[in-house]
């Protein structure tokens, strides 16, 4: 993504815990954590005047705490730190997740933007993604000079994704009698809604996710895989625990979507941006399915790709002797 | 010395170097293969089968004077049991609308409920022509027999009575979505849920649509009352029917009431499983799941003439007399469509 904005915009600050996977020309980096109140000096010192909040975690099944930490707290130092009468900031783009619906059997078939936070008790990510939206519709409300824009990020198949990882199983376990529709979203087009939401003035939140939609049983024949029914039906705590046997760490609310389908209507995307993604949900499974979207890389210039290149060589290099390593020290 | 042409060398060399391609045969599916003549007649099992059965309808046709074994029927039953083999082998390249509705595997079972509809209940369908051929429209019907048959019969008359046959797009209760094999079913044979939401996207993309505004208090309800509607909702179909300016068609379905007779509810047992209800029949739950067969009472569908909603303007449908009001006259129909039907029936089983 921050390749993309780097052609539109005079400059850009990446900030991070993390190294970035890669170094891109255009873009300044800085070592930063959400969690704590740097933001609002990085933003003032720099006469920042877009932000895109994207530290969001939504496909980790990482304990509840940490999650939270992330979401919650770390979008209120970020809300914090544009917020105020010398802050430069006039947009605000904050990535959320389809997660926020959850899944349910009463849900409708197509979810639009009013549905999030009905009467259900939230617990979990969908509660923190709901008070993480909360406070930046307070933003909004409150700071009359900046505008918010939310995208709701449809449930993403990537290499290293949970759901991705679940579905290239060979034998997937399914939940029995259960074959629910799945939709989904391409990271290209995940990157360009960010881009177009950054470049563009819209309000509001907004759904992104992918057209169409492909049953469970299709995707994982699909993917070459076999759909096996031996999840118990009720109680899904029980089919995650046979999960995390099997190999596949599912987050709680993707085992609802695994049960019930979440689909999301995108009508109002594509009405205020122009704009629907590229991919349709069948051509998100299929790219999976042809293991294009290991390492994706968007026309980079010579210099950088080899830069990149010896990076990734890098990277892998050091994690396969990371495993080595750990081989040897089980070994012993 | 005659000096040869490199082509020629190349290609001889290449052709010593060459190695024979390997023949990629499927793998034995077992060791023990029998002889030629037998597996031929395995193949050809089915064709003399067929013969078989056909010399022995004429035969008996001549000896007997009438129809004994009718040859359409074990056509139709052969037929579904070759479409259901093609249907498991076309793999994840079929279609299904954004519901889940997939209509090629619904049709495949279409035969079946046709012999339910033609020779076990007997239905005699009224008023088809009332049924748009294109274009949307939304059935209201009564709801009653512990399983919705009716839903069921209701779809399988578009099919076997309409010139223009239509799939009818049914919407079924949220609790019926979390059931497991349930909502799977349900779901790929086109119905969805109940929301006013999946109603009027049905009604804008031109579907005919089901609506059982009774709900599950219709299906519940006991053997005493079996003829009495219940409550029709708070009138939520009208609303969206005239949000979507379909015309609301009434459908009176007489003989469901029948199927399982439901003596009692045992609460705590629907309260025990998440049910609606737990139904007690003579049948069941005493015969296992034998009692899960419906009785083969004599069916009356009766489809009235549309009441039009399109007429009015859409702010219409914030109007609570008017909803209210056209909800009644929809339930006064389908009530007096009961009575009139149950006049005509001569018996409960004939």
């Amino acid at each position: 993504m921050a390749r993309r904005l780097a052609t539109q915009v005079p400059s850009l600050f990446g900030c991070d815990v993390a190294d970035p996977v890669s170094a891109i020309e255009e873009m300044d980096f800085v070592h930063a954590d959400t969690r704590q109140s740097v933001i609002g000096k990085l933003v003032r010192q720099l006469r920042i005047d877009t932000v895109v909040h994207m530290a969001v975690t939504v496909d980790s099944a990482a304990e509840d705490r940490l999650a939270h930490e992330t979401n919650v707290i770390g979008t209120m130092n970020v809300l914090a730190g544009c917020a105020g009468p010398s802050s430069p900031v006039r947009r605000l783009v904050v990535k959320s997740s389809q997660a926020v619906y959850g899944a349910a059997p009463g849900d409708p078939s197509f979810l639009t933007e009013q549905v999030a936070g009905s009467d259900r008790p939230a617990y979990g990510l969908k509660r923190d993604l709901l008070e993480m939206e909360q406070l930046a519709q307070e933003f909004s409300l409150r700071t009359s000079g900046c505008s918010v824009c939310m995208l709701r990020l449809g449930y993403r198949v990537g290499e290293g994704t949970k759901l991705g990882s679940y579905l290239s199983l060979p034998i997937v376990p399914t939940f029995a009698g259960f074959d629910p529709r799945l939709q989904l979203l391409h990271e290209d087009d995940a990157a360009e809604a960010f881009v177009r939401a950054t470049m563009g003035a819209h309000e509001g939140v907004f759904n992104v996710a992918a057209d169409g939609i492909v049953l469970l049983s299709q995707a994982v024949a699909i993917m070459g895989g076999k759909a096996v029914p031996m999840l118990p039906p009720y109680g899904r705590w029980l089919g995650r625990l046979a999960l995390r046997a099997a190999g596949v760490d599912l987050p709680e609310h993707l085992t609802d979507v695994l049960a019930f389908g979440s689909v999301a209507d995108c009508s109002s995307l594509a009405a205020a941006f122009g704009w629907k993604p590229a991919y349709n949900t069948r051509a998100v499974i299929d790219s999976l399915a042809r293991g294009k979207d290991i390492e994706v890389i968007e026309a980079p210039s010579p210099p950088q790709e080899y830069e990149l290149q010896v990076y990734l060589q890098r990277r892998r290099r050091r994690e396969r002797n990371g495993r080595a390593n750990a081989a040897l020290a089980l070994r012993r | 010395m005659t000096v040869e042409p490199a082509t020629a060398l190349a290609s001889k060399e290449l052709r010593r170097r060459s190695r024979k391609a390997k023949v990629v045969a499927p793998p034995r599916a077992s060791l023990l293969r029998l002889p030629k003549p037998i597996r031929r007649l395995q193949r050809r099992a089915p064709m003399y089968a067929i013969q078989g059965i056909n010399g022995l309808s004429t035969r008996l046709r001549e000896m007997t004077g009438r129809e004994v074994i009718d040859m359409n029927r074990v056509m139709e039953v052969i037929q579904f049991l070759y479409r259901q083999g093609e249907l498991a082998r076309r793999g994840p390249n079929y279609l299904v609308d954004d519901f889940g509705f997939d209509a090629e595997w619904t049709e495949s079972f279409l035969s079946v409920f046709k012999v339910l509809y033609r020779d076990y209940w007997r239905v005699e369908t009224t008023g088809i022509e009332n049924v748009p051929a294109t274009g949307r429209a939304l059935l209201v019907a009564n709801h009653a027999g512990v399983l919705p048959w009716d839903g069921t019969m209701i779809k399988t008359a578009m099919f076997a009575e309409h010139p223009h046959p239509r799939h009818v797009r049914a919407l079924v209760a949220s609790l019926f979505m979390g059931m497991p094999m349930l909502s799977w079913f349900l779901r790929r044979t086109g119905q969805t849920v109940g929301h006013p939401d999946d109603t009027r996207r049905l009604l804008e993309r031109d579907e005919l649509v089901l609506v059982f505004p009774e709900g599950v208090k219709g299906t519940g309800k006991p053997f005493k009352d079996r003829y009495r509607l219940r409550r029709f909702g708070r009138g939520g179909f009208v609303s969206t029917a005239i949000r979507a300016g379909a015309p609301i068609i009434p459908v009176s379905v007489v003989g469901s009431e029948e199927i399982y007779p439901m003596i009692a509810d045992f609460a705590p047992m629907a309260r025990l499983f998440g049910l609606p209800y737990f139904p007690i029949t003579p049948m069941w739950p005493w015969l296992g799941p034998l009692g899960m067969i419906p009785l083969p009472s004599k069916w009356r569908i009766q489809f009235h003439p549309p009441v039009h909603t399109e007429t009015h303007p859409h702010s219409a449908a914030d109007d609570n007399h008017l909803v209210m009001t056209i909800s009644d006259e929809v339930r006064n129909t389908i009530q007096k469509g009961i009575y009139d039907n149950l006049k005509l029936r001569r018996g409960v089983f004939v």
